[in-house]
């Protein structure tokens, strides 16, 4: 049937929710979150803050927040059932793969329930602990036991490497995940929201997101920066490798965004941050990012500046002591604070979401029985 | 940017040759163009998911060999095994599936989503589904029957003995049905998380996700639920005259879509008679007074009994336990899910709507913790 409208690819342009979470306003430069601009969020808020600001509409009062806290702190275990699952998942399985399975596992119910910021604050919660754990069984390493007096970024680099981390590394993460928790109606936010328009639970809504992010043409390029970097190897011989690779069509990591118009905020942000806390690979990716900006430049002249958050975003994750095949998850363990917003909203307001296809097959016609068949 | 529509109403998300739903003549689709009540006499689950799959039915040498691939396929990995005996005998059996092909699909590296996939998907949930019921009833899960169709398999897999073929018929029927139906909300999830070029088994969670809503693959329970209610022939008019009373809604009647009666539910209707005769009578009874009903109170709205009604008639004639019916829709619709996954990537763009911000004027500062 033909639609009302004509097919847009991507949907681009299309109004595909109503929102007061956050907005991306790519002509300007800015990422707001419930009308904070986020570098007045990033280097002051705990994640903690910005979760309830995602979830609430406004900042927590001292009191909320310690709430908030504790209740976060307290849910961090995993479920007997999530335990068993996470440690028969094969010790080289895809950490994304291990998320979603865990997430899943862990948020099982007996009775459908209506999403809830307490079951929001639980899954929440989980996401370092399955992320950790199975860090650790991949370095054949025994889990460690989540700590109710740490903050949440504390505790994840904690679990991870079984020490505390220095307050200025702590910072950083927090930095981090305070940065990523939302980004307007991204593709595994959507799917979150489509799946919470049925009336599912949360946990079906977020398996559904992180299956999304997984994409590398969503969440999955960080670890690809690294690897391209890798490749090019020291700053002299970047822009021979750089315009070699442009001729055989290779794409650069870390570029190119459909809404910002200038410099996405967040990775200005990341970038200082990469700057002070991790030198060497500054050092080669800034020579990078200006030789691919050149080139991105005199083959679209018309095209904006377009490094996006990845890019520096690999640089900071290593240098909290992130492996990169974690870097994605860790987008995900932040993105899970907006996504359960999303879910919260919709399921507030909700209409099932359920646009038209086009139908471009042949004609109707009449089957011929399997005998008759050739 | 254009006018939001709610729920994407009216907008034209995808182009598709996998199934056309075409609400005004009352037609089902499939791909190739075959109508859905031409295909009900000639073919098989199997034979209905080689159609959506490649865009032609089987030759009898091509059935023969997806048939014995979807076998193969139908065990599960250890480590998926393990994550399904963990979880509790009474969780909810679509979170018993969600969780347990997010495990079987489990994998080291990121890949293309492929047929073979597809195929491997489609032949395991019958083992899932059917380990989740004996679990929930205090039995031990069966091992796959490598000798049966797709259809006796999964009636196998939930009663551990020899499938009657009268049922077999009924449910292999109810799955070639419902494998497809354009671009419904599981669906479009599948195509939202391929768009990111994300792999098969994440698109399929995230439909079996998005099924599970009650708005969506949870009203066949819904109907069941609402006949059990009526209880007999003779209750109808009184119970749903005091449910429209309460505004309560008729479970199993309304459909955004159709503007006839849905091609599905009179297929299945004509077969509830002899796959449920006592409920069918029942069933018959509700759908004349709810119409009259419905019709009475809005009379320009279209003719609205729509597939869950039915399905859940022929499901229960079939022997399918009712907290089961959600997972045996997704036992019939994975197989276009997996074609409209794999449909897409031949032109594979992200689909990432815009939104519209309804909160308040950016720019505002925060407070300092301690001025809050």
């Amino acid at each position: 049937m033909s639609g009302n409208s004509a097919y847009v690819p991507g949907l681009e342009g299309i109004i595909g929710a109503q929102t007061a979470i956050s907005m991306v306003d790519g002509a300007n430069g800015r990422l707001v979150y419930q009308g904070y601009v986020i570098a007045d969020l990033a280097q002051e808020m705990s994640f903690e803050e910005v979760a309830f600001l995602l979830w609430e509409g406004r900042l927590p009062t001292r009191a909320e927040l310690g709430a908030l806290s504790a209740e976060l702190a307290s849910s961090r275990q995993l479920t007997q059932a999530a335990t068993v699952a996470l440690e028969a998942l094969p010790a080289d399985t895809d950490p994304m793969d291990v998320l979603r399975s865990v997430v899943s596992v862990q948020g099982v119910e007996h009775r459908l329930a209506r999403p809830s910021r307490p079951l929001a604050i639980h899954a929440t919660a989980s996401f370092p602990t399955i992320l950790a754990t199975f860090h650790r069984k991949r370095m054949g390493l025994e889990p460690v036991k989540p700590r109710r007096d740490l903050g949440h970024a504390a505790n994840y680099l904690y679990m991870m490497n079984g020490e505390e981390s220095s307050p200025e590394i702590v910072r950083a993460l927090n930095t981090y995940l305070v940065l990523l928790a939302d980004h307007g109606m991204n593709a595994s936010t959507f799917t979150a929201r489509v799946i919470a328009s049925t009336e599912s639970d949360l946990t079906s809504c977020l398996v559904g997101a992180i299956g999304a992010l997984k994409g590398p043409a969503h969440g999955g390029a960080p670890s690809a920066v690294i690897e391209q970097l890798e490749e090019i190897g020291a700053a002299p011989d970047a822009e021979a490798w750089m315009r070699a690779a442009r001729n055989r069509k290779v794409k650069f990591m870390g570029f190119g965004h459909r809404i910002y118009r200038v410099y996405d905020p967040r990775a200005k942000i990341l970038k200082e941050m990469c700057e002070r806390m991790n030198p060497q690979f500054f050092a080669l990716a800034s020579k990078v990012e200006e030789i691919a900006l050149t080139i991105l430049h005199e083959e679209h002249p018309e095209r904006p500046q377009s490094t996006n958050v990845e890019f520096y975003s690999a640089g900071v994750l290593q240098a909290i002591g992130l492996p990169k095949e974690f870097f994605s998850p860790t987008f995900a363990a932040s993105r899970v604070a907006g996504w359960s917003a999303h879910v919260l909203e919709q399921a507030a307001h909700n209409r099932i979401i359920r646009p038209q296809s086009e139908y471009i097959g042949p004609e109707p016609r009449k089957p011929v029985p399997l005998a008759e068949r050739g | 940017m254009g006018e939001f529509s709610p729920g994407l109403e009216g907008v034209v998300a995808a182009e598709t040759a996998v199934s056309e739903v075409d609400g005004a003549n009352g037609r089902l689709i499939y791909r190739g163009g075959y109508l859905i009540e031409d295909l009900i006499p000639v073919t098989s689950y199997e034979e209905a998911a080689f159609l959506l799959w490649h865009g032609e039915l089987p030759n009898e040498k091509e059935l023969d060999a997806l048939r014995q691939q979807m076998s193969r396929a139908r065990r599960l990995k250890d480590s998926a095994r393990k994550t399904l005996m963990a979880m509790e005998p009474s969780t909810d059996p679509m979170d018993v599936l969600r969780t347990v092909v997010s495990a079987q699909g489990a994998s080291q590296a990121l890949t293309k989503p492929t047929l073979d996939e597809a195929v491997a998907l489609t032949a395991v949930f019958p083992t899932i589904v059917g380990a989740a019921y004996r679990r929930r009833q205090g039995k031990d899960p069966l091992q796959p029957r490598d000798d049966l169709g797709h259809a006796a398999n999964l009636l196998w897999s939930l009663e551990g003995r020899e499938p009657e073929p009268q049922k077999v018929h009924w449910v292999d029927t109810y799955l070639v049905l419902l494998a497809d139906h354009g671009l419904n909300a599981s669906t479009f999830a599948a195509r939202v998380v391929a768009s990111t070029g994300s792999d098969l088994t994440s698109c399929i969670v995230g439909a079996i996700a998005a099924l599970k809503g009650p708005a969506h693959g949870g009203a066949t329970l819904a109907a069941r639920n609402m006949l059990d209610k009526i209880g007999s022939a003779e209750n109808a008019e009184r119970w749903l005259t005091d449910a429209h009373a309460k505004h309560e809604r008729f479970s199993g009647f309304g459909h955004r879509v159709y503007r006839t009666y849905d091609p599905r539910a009179k297929i299945l209707r004509e077969m509830a008679k002899t796959a449920a005769p006592d409920l069918h009578r029942t069933a018959a009874r509700t759908e004349e007074v709810a119409l009259k009903i419905l019709h009475d109170a809005h009379p320009e709205r279209p003719n609205a009994t729509n597939v869950d009604f039915w399905a859940s008639v022929v499901l229960t004639g079939a022997g399918i336990p009712k907290e089961l019916f959600t997972t045996i829709f997704a036992t019939s619709r994975v197989s276009g899910w997996t074609a409209h996954v794999l449909e897409s990537l031949s032109d594979l763009r992200i689909i990432r709507p815009a939104s519209r911000w309804i909160g308040p004027e950016p720019g505002r500062k925060p407070l300092q913790l301690a001025k809050r």
